[in-house]
């Protein structure tokens, strides 16, 4: 009985002919990875890109199980978990049979028997899997997959490769007959075709190299197209665990790419599956906006100017005239955004399109000219008088004058709990409502406060979303140095954008500040606060109120911070209080269009506003009130329930508001 | 194509609490907030896009004490090349003044073209720009809303009343008063200002210009400011739709609106 073995280069000849091909693919494969690394190397500072656990945990969560795919869509997890590891199955197997080539025959007997049926069903996943992907995108018309002719030649052609990789074997076996041939049991099915162990013999040697020089050239053109993302995406997703160094705006020159490495990284890393499309209320809303459209223009844009063989003249001729029959990279597309962070919260490969978008703009902001008039009206406003709303400080404390609330820039407390009202909540008519109802709250519950009175400065969120990097340094200076004199160590925030600023933008820009320079403070949201006095006792809700009511996760606080109890918490523990869930809550929840910057901008191209979206479908729950956390979203809210007509049958409210209501806090001047 | 812009700082008082100063010839400034008049930030961006569009350089030039300087860098930021800031010290100045002094410091100069605003926002006078033209020896034209600068002569367009504009030529160097809305003047960002920091910004000092006292004595002088009286005469028109619309109409006829 002969032991199994391999045959390699069975009846092929001239097999040096296939190794120049394999180099000559390696050396273009080579070339094609050289290339994106250069330009990712063009990147403005380079940041340490060091060992993470996390980093290795999220690759291969991530990369391998490709458990972000999984969310929302299983058919398309599955689907790509077969093409994956019977792609990775193929390729280790292709590895195996070079060392045992040219290492050491290992391939033999009972191992040779187990290899032989693994690469069997290694090549069955990636046949389902590349048939099940060419059905979702061709028959099913998934809405999101694009049908561009890349994306029907890659899955055909990776499926050519492989089945003709089956042919190969197929007919090699009804030619040899080996005993334990029916282990590769799709091969010898093929096989079973030819009954002549002749027949096929003379095409044999051209069904192998064509199966070689396709999967050479499928090799050869990874770096070229989609395919990219395999090497790309893994980079991508290792580096999330990454946390961001902090860039001093001052280091910026004009020479430099806008975006550091490490985004520079997710243009490449994209995979155009249209996840971000779905989710981004800029495209729900029909505006001429895609996370998708954005991240490719901007790397073709990166491309075209980086690429090293610009380096020859008559490719930097080339590509220069290719420049000019596109379109210049819009710079109004950057205005689109609301920075609500829905894309980066269902990409499998963790691409931060509201990262990129903000740095985008940055570059725009520098040069001045793209910049909408309403929005460069309200930076100046900002930067003489520390809000986007008025062209004066004066009534920054107004809305408190009734209340004799202490101003801590005077009382020289220490450890007093600041209550940081903001500009907005400060400012705005009916805003200024949740400022008052916190009062009215804390001052029932025992909790001592104060507020910054007329000297409360801007956080410098507005600045740092729509890329005015320098007047939100100048801002948060002003603000930590405000902190610092008085002692404010504690502070609570009525909006979720400022506490997202204080908790998470702040840190990383002191962070090079030497230590004792360091100003710190803790910040909380007023819905954990809230949420605590309820837990604690020092709230207790008494009176029934009977009304169905539903909640809106604010983008800053829902998705970028990860607040998605406290606030619910609080409404349920209102006895008589039925909360229903709209069809997009939490992690998912639609953005009211007001973040980025848009609150101070004109409306866009949109067909209909995001916020009449958002209040419709409040309304189709058939709650009474819709309840939200955050200043912006009450007004942008409040706004589109009267365009959508929608003023009889909602109305919308703070939490403030609602527990003001339950607590019967209400003065003589609400009616 | 070489441009010099005449820039003034003004008080911004769009919300701002306005008070009569104690000698009743002007307003408290201490805490307002100063920035570029309106008029000449357009003229300033229209500079910056000839020069952007045709080569060239752009000056920018301010009478005011060093707060004025912001105005300036703002300039530079935007894309003006230098700038000059003279000192006045504590002379008194008025439209007549402005215009000698500018012409004295312009005249020594390289330009082809020569851009002001209509008219500052403090005291909305409107001379400074052709008086300067006069002293000068300019063309000159006012209220300019379009400059399309082509070789030796531009061909302008200005605003005239009852919603009229005229096109029309004008012959280099020349000075133009320009109005707002003439572009969309672009925003500066604190980065730009910060480095904007590298550009020439020259002081000079007004008694170092070596004007004749006669030329520095104002010609004007502010009597008094104040807030205009109250007056009585709102009529509260009640009813319904109907009735309130015939009712204007009725007044509008009485008062001689041709309806």
């Amino acid at each position: 009985m002969i032991i199994p073995y391999r045959a390699s280069y069975w009846s092929i000849v001239s097999v040096w002919i296939f190794y120049v091909l394999a180099a000559l693919a390696v050396a273009v494969f080579v070339f094609g990875v050289i290339s994106h690394v250069s330009v990712w190397s063009r990147g403005a500072r380079r940041q340490g890109m060091g060992f993470s656990g996390q980093g290795v945990f999220n690759l291969f969560l991530d990369g391998l199980l490709g458990r972000r795919i999984f969310r929302g869509d299983v058919a398309a997890g599955t689907m790509h978990f077969l093409i994956l590891w019977g792609f990775l199955g193929l390729f280790v197997g292709t590895v195996l049979i070079s060392a045992d080539y040219w290492v050491y025959p290992f391939l033999k007997g009972a191992v040779y028997i187990g290899y032989s049926l693994c690469l069997e069903l290694f090549g069955l996943m990636l046949t389902i899997g590349l048939v099940w992907a060419l059905i979702r995108r061709y028959l099913q018309r998934v809405t999101r997959l694009e049908r561009r002719i890349q994306d029907l030649m890659v899955p055909v052609w990776l499926l050519v490769v492989v089945l003709s990789g089956f042919l190969v074997e197929g007919v090699r076996l009804s030619s040899q007959r080996p005993e334990w041939g029916a282990w590769s049991f799709i091969g010898h099915g093929i096989s079973l075709f030819w009954s002549d162990p002749r027949a096929v013999l003379s095409v044999y040697p051209y069904i192998w190299w064509s199966h070689a020089i396709l999967s050479l050239g499928l090799v050869a053109a990874i770096p070229f197209c989609k395919l990219f993302h395999v090497l790309a995406a893994p980079v991508n997703i290792y580096l999330e665990g990454q946390p961001d160094l902090p860039i001093p705006a001052e280091t910026a020159t004009a020479d430099e790419e806008t975006f550091s490495t490490r985004q520079m990284i997710f243009f490449d890393a994209c995979t155009r599956c249209g996840r971000c499309v779905e989710v981004c209320p800029s495209t729900g809303a029909g505006e001429s906006f895609s996370p998708r459209e954005f991240i490719a223009a901007v790397r073709e844009d990166l491309l075209l100017r980086h690429d090293p063989l610009k380096s020859l003249d008559w490719f930097a001729r080339w590509s220069d005239s290719r420049k000019t029959e596109k379109p210049d990279l819009d710079p109004q597309m950057v205005w689109h955004c609301t920075s609500c962070r829905a894309c980066l919260e269902v990409c499998p490969v963790y691409v931060a399109t509201p990262k990129v978008i903000e740095r985008a703009r940055s570059r725009v902001v520098e040069d001045g000219t793209q910049v909408p008039p309403l929005l460069s009206q309200t930076l100046e406003k900002l930067y003489k008088y520390n809000n986007p709303w008025e062209a004066s400080k004066k009534n920054r404390a107004k809305w408190s004058q009734d209340l004799e609330i202490p101003d801590l820039t005077k009382t020289g407390e220490e450890d007093a709990l600041c209550y940081f009202v903001g500009c907005t909540t400060a400012l705005d008519t009916r805003a200024q409502d949740l400022a008052r109802s916190f009062a009215w709250i804390l001052t029932h519950a025992g909790v001592p406060f104060g507020t910054l009175g007329k000297n409360e400065p801007c956080c410098g969120d507005i600045a740092r979303r729509v890329g005015e990097d320098g007047l939100f340094e100048e801002q948060m200076e002003s603000c930590l140095a405000l902190f610092e004199r008085n002692n404010i160590r504690r502070v609570v925030t009525s909006s979720p954008h400022c506490f997202h600023t204080f908790r998470n933008e702040y840190p990383t820009c002191q962070a090079l500040r030497p230590p004792d320079e360091k100003v710190h403070f803790d910040v909380r949201h007023y819905t954990q606060v809230i949420g605590e006095l309820v837990s604690e006792g020092s709230i207790r809700f008494e009176k029934r109120l009977n009304i169905k009511v539903t909640y809106h996760d604010p983008c800053y606080l829902g998705r970028h911070n990860r607040i998605y109890d406290a606030p619910r918490k609080v409404i349920r523990s209102i006895p008589g209080i039925e909360l229903v869930e709209m069809s997009h809550n939490r992690a998912n929840s639609l953005c009211c269009g007001g973040g980025g910057g848009r609150m101070w901008q004109q409306d866009l191209d949109s067909k209909i506003k995001m916020s009449e979206i958002r209040v419709r479908e409040a309304a189709d729950t058939g709650a009474e009130i819709v309840i939200t956390a955050c200043p912006l979203c009450l007004i942008m809210l409040e706004d589109a329930r009267k365009t959508a007509s929608l003023e009889d049958t909602l109305r919308v409210m703070d939490l403030n508001e609602l527990v003001v209501m339950a607590l019967g806090l209400q003065s003589e001047s609400e009616e | 194509m070489d441009v010099i812009v005449c820039v003034k700082q003004v008080p911004e008082v769009i919300d701002a609490d306005l008070k009569i100063n104690r000698e009743a010839t002007g307003i408290e400034k201490e805490d307002l907030v100063m920035h570029i008049n309106d008029w000449d930030n357009y003229a300033v961006e229209e500079a910056v896009c000839i020069k952007e569009a045709q080569g060239g350089t752009v000056t920018a030039i301010t009478i005011g004490d060093d707060e004025s300087e912001d105005v300036l860098r703002r300039a530079l930021a935007m894309g003006a090349d230098k700038a000059i800031r003279i000192d006045p010290g504590e002379r008194e100045l008025d439209s007549f003044v402005i215009s000698k002094i500018l012409a004295k410091v312009i005249k020594d100069l390289e330009y082809d073209l020569v851009l002001t605003g209509v008219q500052a926002d403090d005291d909305n006078s409107g001379m400074v720009g052709i008086m300067l033209a006069e002293e000068l020896g300019l063309s000159h034209a006012a209220v300019v809303t379009g400059v399309q600068p082509e070789g030796d002569a531009a061909t302008i367009r200005m605003e005239l009343e009852g919603g009229l504009d005229e096109i029309a030529k004008i012959k280099l160097p020349s000075l133009l008063t320009v109005q707002t809305g003439i572009n969309d003047p672009r925003y500066v960002s604190i980065m730009g200002i910060r480095k904007a920091r590298n550009k020439e910004l020259a002081v000079v000092e007004l008694e170092d210009l070596g004007i004749h006292e006669d030329h520095l004595t104002p010609m004007t002088w502010i009597e008094e400011v104040f807030i205009p009286p109250e007056t009585t005469g709102a009529e509260m028109i009640e009813g319904d739709a109907a009735s309130v619309a015939a009712q204007l109409i009725k007044i509008m006829k009485e008062k001689g609106v041709n309806i």
